[in-house]
């Protein structure tokens, strides 16, 4: 057995002891607020188990293994439906943004370790009503103000705000210069006076994204994590960090068995709906693209273990994933006719096909949207041109509202 | 087994790529459409002289003992370049029913001659629309076979086949006596014909379940080699587009910077990538149990990514992208004949979803 396939083995077995307190089952029921304490509970065992930060470093509470190590655990820790979406913004990028450019090196030290053991979360404050893709563009500002900084503004979709004791964000300190060119990256504390956080409800009816308010919130210098003006480059490599996120051809919605099961369930014209020529053609053309993704997949963690670097082809994932999800998600509701109208806001997207496809829509947007996807993977891997972009080199404070 | 190509597989990627951009033009393979019983010398000599024919056949009869791995990588490159025969699917379909279905005779009398190239071979299991007939349309008396197999790619030059008769059985024939019609295609290259027997002696390989359970693991072992030469004409497309795209300009700017072209060319190249990793798991699940699953998705994607491919290709290119000359219709021809010689979507949605329900023939 190799390294890799006893880590494996380890890790099947200790998820596998933690379905009875942890599990869908387990979960069935419970508040967000109750899902939330065991969610914490679920990361701090996670956490003595030697199974969380598996690739940061030893001295800051991590295991100081491979990014192939993480997403072999990953794609166990995924087939039990753990509360740990709480945490997944959190660890996933202000946390090892923190670890990268926090100056403080006792107080990084203190929040990553909290942060690991589920005591703490963090929240990534990018987004803002003016504009999310236009990740530059936006409007919320920080001005000088005795030794330290005053934020003024709003952002929003803050996953998990409402949780969070801590956030990085980004915000203009000078609109006199090219857009990209004012931006400050500090961190912020979620509970400071000035902060009001006002959660959203979203289309399938949970509100895990957030309104922040900023009114006249005072940071010392010390929250900086970039140059003054600096902000852009390190907001850019937040989103580089996770390049390899634990991936699901399924688009994090269900299994393509349970279409199947559905269709043979199921009678169209009398007979039962597998035997349908449309329904064959999109179980098959499913399977087909999901195949392609696994394999992409497969392949990209071989290539890992050689210690070669895989390919661009895995930003395909989520682009491709998501949209057939979205669509297959419809067929199966239209196979269920009038018995597809039964919603439970609570079940989960990856094994109720209402659930899926009412909150697929958030999968095509958040994280980059598919038109983001489309433009990185044309001008990135192809070598297309980029976009006409009018507001290019103008100062930010003349470009046209 | 990995799906990683080493470095030898890499090689032959590069060697086949090398040979074959070195060998075949668009220039030859025009004429080659408005003239039946014509194929791409050039293409074909350089396959027997790179041993390409040889490549997965076993060493004991003068083949190289390599797999489906390889040939695919060589499928591939031949793909991109538009390879202007179909034998080195059809022999090599043809070569593997031998092997594995054959008497150690056949095998001596048959498989040396295919393996170097000097002999090709070809199937012959279609009745009409259907690549796996329940009712063959060629009937097997005793030792002799009678009908018309129709359409046959590479039939016009054959010198033997694998045909699935009445039975069924899986029958193999000697074509020296036989006569054959061109069929006037719109893609002349691949040297389609119909087969007509009067009597021929045929000698039996397999019959009843085992004959059709067979012939579909060859159709299969084929339309994996074929799945890789359709995503290399795919890849090519794509990055004809990707070019022409950043060349040619409108309203000032490259025509790549408008959105409606740049994501198409990113569309295929998600199409592409999809495709070639079906390909690479198919070649790699050869001899496994889920063989036949694996080599229906590579064939679904590798169908829908070259015909999608062909299709928006020459859309991006405008006026110029329809003429003649500039032959982007013979990868439009070539998606389309390769989407229908080793059996069309519907046939392999069918097999695939069989075998996911469970409840495969
Ligand atoms: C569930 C959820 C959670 C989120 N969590 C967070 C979070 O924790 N922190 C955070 O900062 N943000 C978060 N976001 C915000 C998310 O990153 C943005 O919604 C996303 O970047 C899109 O921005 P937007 O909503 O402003 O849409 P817009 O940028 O206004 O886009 C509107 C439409 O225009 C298209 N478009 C925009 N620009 C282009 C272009 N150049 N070419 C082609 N089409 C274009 C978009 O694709 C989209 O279809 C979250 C969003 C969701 C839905």
């Amino acid at each position: 057995m190799s390294d890799l396939e006893a880590w494996r083995a380890k890790a099947v077995a200790w998820c596998e002891s933690m379905v009875p307190t942890f599990g869908k089952a387990a979960r069935k029921g419970l508040s967000v607020e109750d899902d939330l304490a065991l969610g914490r509970r679920y990361q701090k065992a996670k956490f003595d188990a030697g199974f969380a930060g598996i690739n940061w470093p030893t001295d800051l509470g991590g295991q100081g293994l491979g990014h192939i190590e993480k997403i072999t655990f990953e794609a166990e820790e995924m087939k039990h439906g753990f509360p740990n979406v709480y945490f997944g913004i959190s660890l996933g990028m202000p946390v090892p943004v923190l670890m990268q450019f926090g100056p403080d090196r006792d107080f990084v030290k203190e929040r990553v370790l909290k942060a690991l053991q589920g005591e703490e979360i963090w929240c990534q404050l990018f987004s803002e009503p003016s504009g999310g893709t236009d990740l530059a563009g936006l409007r919320t500002r920080a001005e000088t103000d005795g030794n330290g900084w005053k934020i003024n503004g709003q952002k929003v979709w803050t996953s998990w705000a409402q949780y969070s004791d801590y956030g990085v964000i980004v915000v203009r300190t000078d609109p006199t210069v090219a857009k990209h060119k004012g931006l400050t990256y500090f961190w912020v504390d979620m509970k400071a006076p000035g902060v009001t956080v006002r959660p959203i409800k979203l289309a399938g009816g949970d509100s895990h994204v957030n309104e922040v308010f900023f009114d006249d919130v005072k940071i010392s210098d010390d929250h900086r994590m970039s140059p003054v003006g600096g902000g852009f480059a390190v907001a850019l490599a937040t989103l580089m960090i996770e390049r390899y996120v634990a991936t699901d051809s399924a688009g994090f919605g269900p299994h393509l068995d349970l279409f199947v099961d559905l269709a043979k369930e199921v009678r169209l014209n009398g007979k039962p709906a597998i035997e349908d020529g449309r329904i064959r053609q999109q179980i098959a053309r499913n399977y087909a693209m999901r195949a392609g993704l696994d394999s992409i997949n497969v392949r990209a963690r071989r290539m890992m273990e050689a210690g070669m670097t895989p390919g661009p082809e895995g930003s395909l994932n989520k682009l491709v994933a998501v949209r057939s999800r979205q669509k297959l998600s419809e067929l199966a509701l239209d196979l269920q006719g009038a018995g597809g109208f039964a919603f439970d806001e609570h079940a989960s997207p990856k094994d109720d096909w209402a659930s899926s496809w009412i909150n697929a829509p958030t999968g095509r947007i958040a994280g980059g949207s598919d038109e983001t996807l489309l433009n990185t993977i044309a001008e990135r891997i192809l070598g297309l041109p980029q976009d006409h972009r009018p507001d290019k080199g103008i100062p930010f404070n003349q470009i046209p509202a | 087994m990995s799906i990683l190509y080493d470095e030898g597989q890499q090689a032959i990627a590069t060697e086949s790529r090398r040979a074959l951009e070195a060998r075949v033009s668009k220039d030859e393979l025009l004429p080659l459409l408005q003239t039946q019983g014509v194929y791409h010398q050039p293409f074909w000599a350089t396959a027997k002289e790179q041993g390409w024919t040889a490549l997965a056949l076993p060493e004991a009869y003068g083949g190289l003992a390599l797999g489906l791995i390889e040939l695919g990588l060589i499928a591939h490159q031949a793909g991109r370049t538009l390879s202007g025969a179909p034998f080195l699917t059809s022999s090599f379909g043809a070569a593997k029913a031998i092997e594995l279905y054959g008497s150690d005779e056949q095998k001596a009398r048959w498989l040396p001659d295919l393996a170097s190239g000097e002999t090709i071979g070809a199937i012959a299991f279609a009745a009409g629309p259907d690549p796996l007939p329940a009712e063959p349309t060629v009937t097997l008396t005793g030792d002799r076979l009678t009908g018309i197999a129709g359409a046959v790619s590479g039939g016009l030059f054959a010198d033997v086949a694998v045909v699935l008769a009445s039975g069924p059985s899986l029958v193999l024939v000697d074509l020296s006596g036989v006569e054959r019609a061109a069929i006037d295609s719109f893609d002349n290259s691949r040297c389609i014909a119909d087969l007509s027997f009067a009597d021929t002696p045929a000698e039996t390989l397999a019959t009843g379940d085992a004959a059709r359970a067979a012939a579909l693991h060859i159709l299969a072992l084929q339309a994996v080699v074929t799945a890789h030469e359709q995503t290399g004409g795919a890849e090519a497309l794509m990055e004809v587009a990707r070019t022409y795209a950043v060349t040619r300009k409108a309203f000032g700017q490259p025509i790549g910077a408008f959105q409606s072209i740049k994501h198409r060319i990113a569309e295929l190249y998600g199409l592409v990538e999809l495709a070639r990793a079906n390909c690479i798991h198919a070649a790699s699940r050869e001899g496994q149990a889920d063989f036949i699953t694996a080599a229906a998705a590579a064939r679904l994607s590798a169908t829908e990514a070259y015909d999608t491919a062909a299709r928006d290709c020459v859309q991006i290119h405008g006026g110029i992208g329809v003429t003649w000359e500039i032959g982007l219709h013979l990868h439009m021809r070539r998606a389309r004949s390769l989407a229908l010689e080793q059996g069309s979507s519907f046939f392999w949605e069918d097999v695939l979803v069989d075998r996911l329900a469970g409840d495969e023939a």
